[in-house]
């Protein structure tokens, strides 16, 4: 029997999405891709490192975490009583690998030959927790040597020194791998008791990509899940502390070991907790038209900036949106952080002030329809990011659409509302010889 | 589907390979330009790229070509100097949507094929030579990206040890070279080098994308008709002999928290060695893999490591084996790691460890052929090594590896530097065996 599904196309990328339904309530994504060696898949739950409170519904308990769980979880799922999981997936020829966000745990392999077998092994490992204190201390020597690594990392330290400073409570502030004294209270009980809660298949999600028939697929991954008997659970409740609109210091500074100082400079979204859905993606590709406007490589300050020696070719920006915070940052390597600070805030000033021509605007728009197709290319970025958005519920099939209605009228308003100098701080990391 | 490409020489002799595939959504165009690695001439080399990238007759400043590019459809140029065994190669990118995605009719090849030959061989000049201000301006940052090798602690170790093994070889010069080498470089000599390069070098033109063979002959051809010699430098063959005598150690403190443990082995093995595919068997059965012995010993039962891996420079016939520790362990960790060279030198290899990297670097060399890029890299191997393999006779040639060839590549291994970064005042402690 085959299963219903609903098909998602798009026209501007000749793609078209099958998408299921799969008992007791989890998503399943195939996009069939003709002349694709591999075969990409990828399981992810709605766990990341900033669900760091929670509760399940009828119970009133609250379970708080110490940082780093979803991350611990992660690599702890690699193992189980047979053993170390790569070496199954090794076994079948696969590459499988895992990386957790502030907002989401994944868990992938790809492969270009056993797919079936290697589905199932995905599917199976993920669904079956194993936690020892042995392997939980274990681990703790192993994610202390990430940690490590990661402090020696000048962007990565200035990208949450950065973040530190423009949130007071939110625990986007906090490492994703969590603190080497952090992760030494994790124990195996409190890994069992978040992934019993987060690792439900209704809080989860899977998407398939390659040269596969979608029924067969659908089938397999309906049979896995319907013969573990999944319960009813209710809905998660996840608990933020309430965040001021005010940021929590002006400037964050720290020195290490780098050839010049690093700058990034944020500014804290306080309107994007509001929206939902398609709004949220509507004012994430308005921002990215914004900012490409204002410091894209094809403009005048960038060039400017280039030529004072201010910048290097590693000048960039970013800006993300999540369902409970939101943040710019612009920056890069430069030898004179304070002026490349007064260059970026006048230019800011300069947009709000004479806006920006509508040459410049669809310009931008052209380029962002191109590099959004260009990225179709790898399966990796089509499944990750569809599975992103739809946990923002949203869609990435949709963003050409989005892209095709949003207005230079409504960058404008943004630029006044969203780079705002009263919500924005610097993060500096300095040479320290 | 084949991956081989259809090769045509251009009348002044740059040879175009062309792979038409529907599997892309993408056009990606790759230009390289070979040479030998030398210290006279590396920095000349490494500037060439940034300065051609400045501007052009057509486009002479930055802004007005990325502005260009912008509007179609934000094509992406990209440019780059490769160090490939003892070669130097100067290499560009551009790639765009296909125009099937946009509606555009075709347009697109002719109008990014002509963009990269402005760039590429009709340079902005003034006064028979290069734009004086672009050239100091790419000095000054190439300068500051030598300093900016610091930044990234695993790859400075990686090029450290390297740097020193290799000290009186060519494959000692980093590929931006030294900052003393850019003193003297102006304007006119770097034209002059251009000229030469251009007229004298082996160019080749990688073309992939759902594209008509004769339309894209004719593209190319009408776009790079600058003159070139009928004759072309003879490029030197790589040293792959040199013989080791006794281990050379490096210890570097640094203000760091983790240290970087980088061991650089000599394999007496080249491209074009019968045993080249033991060799690439030998290195994923020790680090390649997530189930290679120094991930199982090192990370997965003793915990002293987040990542430890091997690496293979497959021209030179080196290889290295990086891990990220803490100091204390340092002693320990090279216990360990002896003992699994020991393993590969007595054969002792399971045979899931032997079949599981071959299944590995199989599903590795299938994956590639869904990337342009890779699928561009994969061949600029061959062309470097002078041996050009095709993906089935690799695949092939790995699956026949036995572990007496192995132990053969085993013994011919030979430690020759061994490169430690530390965290300043730590102890390395001697377990005195």
């Amino acid at each position: 029997m085959e299963i219903n599904y609903r098909l998602i196309e798009n026209k501007a990328l000749q793609e078209s999405l099958y998408h299921y339904r799969i008992n007791p309530g989890m998503d399943l994504y195939i996009l069939p891709r003709a002349d694709y060696r591999k075969k990409y898949a990828i399981f992810s739950t709605r766990f990341g490192s900033i669900d760091n409170s929670f509760r399940v519904e009828p119970e009133e308990e609250i379970t708080t975490l110490p940082d780093g769980v979803a991350h611990f979880l992660e690599h702890k799922l690699f193992e189980d009583e047979q053993g170390n999981v790569f070496d199954r997936f090794a076994a079948l020829g696969a590459s499988a690998n895992a990386f957790t966000s502030f907002t989401q745990t994944t868990y992938l392999f790809s492969c270009t030959a056993n797919f079936e077998q290697n589905l199932t092994e995905l599917l199976n490992f993920v669904q079956e927790p194993y936690f020892t204190e042995e392997t939980v201390r274990k681990e703790q020597g192993i994610i202390g040597q990430e940690i490590k690594m990661y402090e020696d990392h000048p962007h990565w330290r200035v990208f949450f020194n950065l973040l530190e400073s423009l949130y007071r409570e939110h625990p986007v502030r906090n490492d994703i791998a969590g603190t080497v004294e952090s992760i030494s209270k994790i124990t195996p009980d409190l890994l069992y008791r978040c992934y019993n809660t987060f690792y439900h298949p209704t809080n989860m999600a899977v998407f398939i990509v390659g040269d596969l028939d979608p029924a067969i697929v659908a089938a397999q991954v309906e049979a896995n899940f319907s013969a573990r008997g999944y319960k009813h659970m209710g809905a998660i409740v996840r608990r933020y502390p309430e965040e001021p609109k005010e940021i929590m210091q002006e400037k964050a500074v720290q020195k290490l070991v780098v050839s010049e100082p690093v700058f990034y400079l944020g500014f804290k979204d306080i309107v994007v907790d509001k929206l939902s859905g398609r709004d949220v993606m509507h004012r994430e590709i308005l921002m990215e038209l914004v900012l490409d406007t204002l410091f894209g490589t094809s403009e005048k300050l960038y060039n400017d900036l280039y030529k004072a020696d201010l910048i290097d070719e590693g000048f960039g920006f970013e800006y993300a949106a999540e369902s409970t915070y939101g943040y710019t940052m612009i920056g890069g390597e430069t030898k004179d952080p304070d002026q490349l600070y007064d260059r970026i805030m006048s230019e800011i000033k300069n947009a709000q002030k004479n806006g920006i021509s509508e040459e410049q605007f669809e310009r931008h728009r052209r380029k962002i329809l191109g590099s959004y197709i260009r990225k179709f290319d790898s399966l990796e970025f089509i499944a990750n990011n569809f599975l992103a958005y739809k946990f923002r519920d949203t869609n990435l099939f949709e963003l050409p659409g989005v892209l095709n209605e949003v207005s230079r009228e409504e960058a404008l308003a943004l630029i006044e509302e969203n780079l705002n100098s009263e919500r924005h701080a610097v993060s500096l990391v300095l040479p320290s010889e | 589907m084949s991956e081989a490409y259809s090769i045509h020489y251009l009348p002044n002799g740059i040879r175009l390979l062309l792979l038409a595939t529907k599997k892309f959504k993408t056009i990606s165009l790759g230009l390289f330009v070979h040479q030998d690695l030398k210290s006279e001439t590396v920095a000349l080399n490494a500037l060439l790229p940034s300065v051609l990238e400045q501007g052009c007759r057509k486009y002479p400043d930055y802004l007005t070509l990325q502005r260009k590019l912008e509007n179609l459809y934000g094509s992406e140029l990209s440019t780059d100097i490769l160090k490939s065994g003892e070669r130097h190669i100067i290499a560009f990118g551009l790639e765009s949507a296909h125009d099937r995605f946009l509606g555009e009719n075709g347009r697109l090849l002719k109008d990014t094929v002509s963009v990269l030959s402005a760039v590429v061989g009709d340079p902005l000049l003034n006064d028979g030579a290069f734009h004086k201000g672009y050239v100091n301006q790419e000095k000054n940052q190439l300068v500051k990206d030598i300093k900016a090798l610091l930044n990234d602690k695993a790859a400075y170790a990686m090029e450290r040890c390297l740097s020193e093994m290799c000290a009186d070889e060519q494959f000692g010069i980093y590929k931006l070279g030294r900052i003393e080498n850019y003193n003297n470089i102006d304007a006119d000599m770097l034209y002059r080098h251009y000229r030469e390069l251009l007229s004298e070098s082996p160019i080749d033109l990688y073309v992939i994308g759902d594209l008509d063979e004769a339309e894209v002959l004719n593209t190319v051809t009408e776009a790079f008709t600058f003159p070139r010699n009928k004759s072309q430098v003879k490029l030197s063959p790589v040293d792959i002999n040199r013989s080791v005598n006794g281990v050379r150690t490096i210890e570097e403190e640094m203000t760091v928290n983790q240290a970087k443990m980088v061991l650089g082995y000599r394999t007496y093995t080249g491209f074009d060695d019968l045993l080249h595919c033991p060799l690439l068997v030998y290195s994923g059965v020790l680090g390649g893999f997530p189930h290679s012995k120094l991930f199982m010993k090192v990370r997965e039962e003793a915990s002293l490591a987040y990542y430890i891996h091997t690496r293979l420079e497959k021209h030179k016939g080196l290889m290295v084996i990086a891990a990220g520790i803490n100091a204390a362990d340092y002693e320990k960790a090279r216990e360990i790691i002896n003992c699994q060279l020991e393993d590969m030198i007595e054969g002792r290899i399971s045979t899931a460890e032997l079949e599981n990297t071959k299944r590995g670097l199989v599903n590795q060399l299938l994956s590639r052929q869904d990337s342009p890029t890779q699928l561009i890299s994969f061949h600029l191997d061959g062309v470097v090594g002078s041996k050009i393999y095709t993906f089935e006779e690799l695949i092939a040639g790995i699956e026949a590896v036995e572990i007496n060839e192995i132990q053969e590549v085993a013994g011919r291994i030979m430690l020759d530097t061994a490169y430690l970064l530390k965290p300043r005042g730590s102890e390395v402690i001697n377990h005195g065996n």
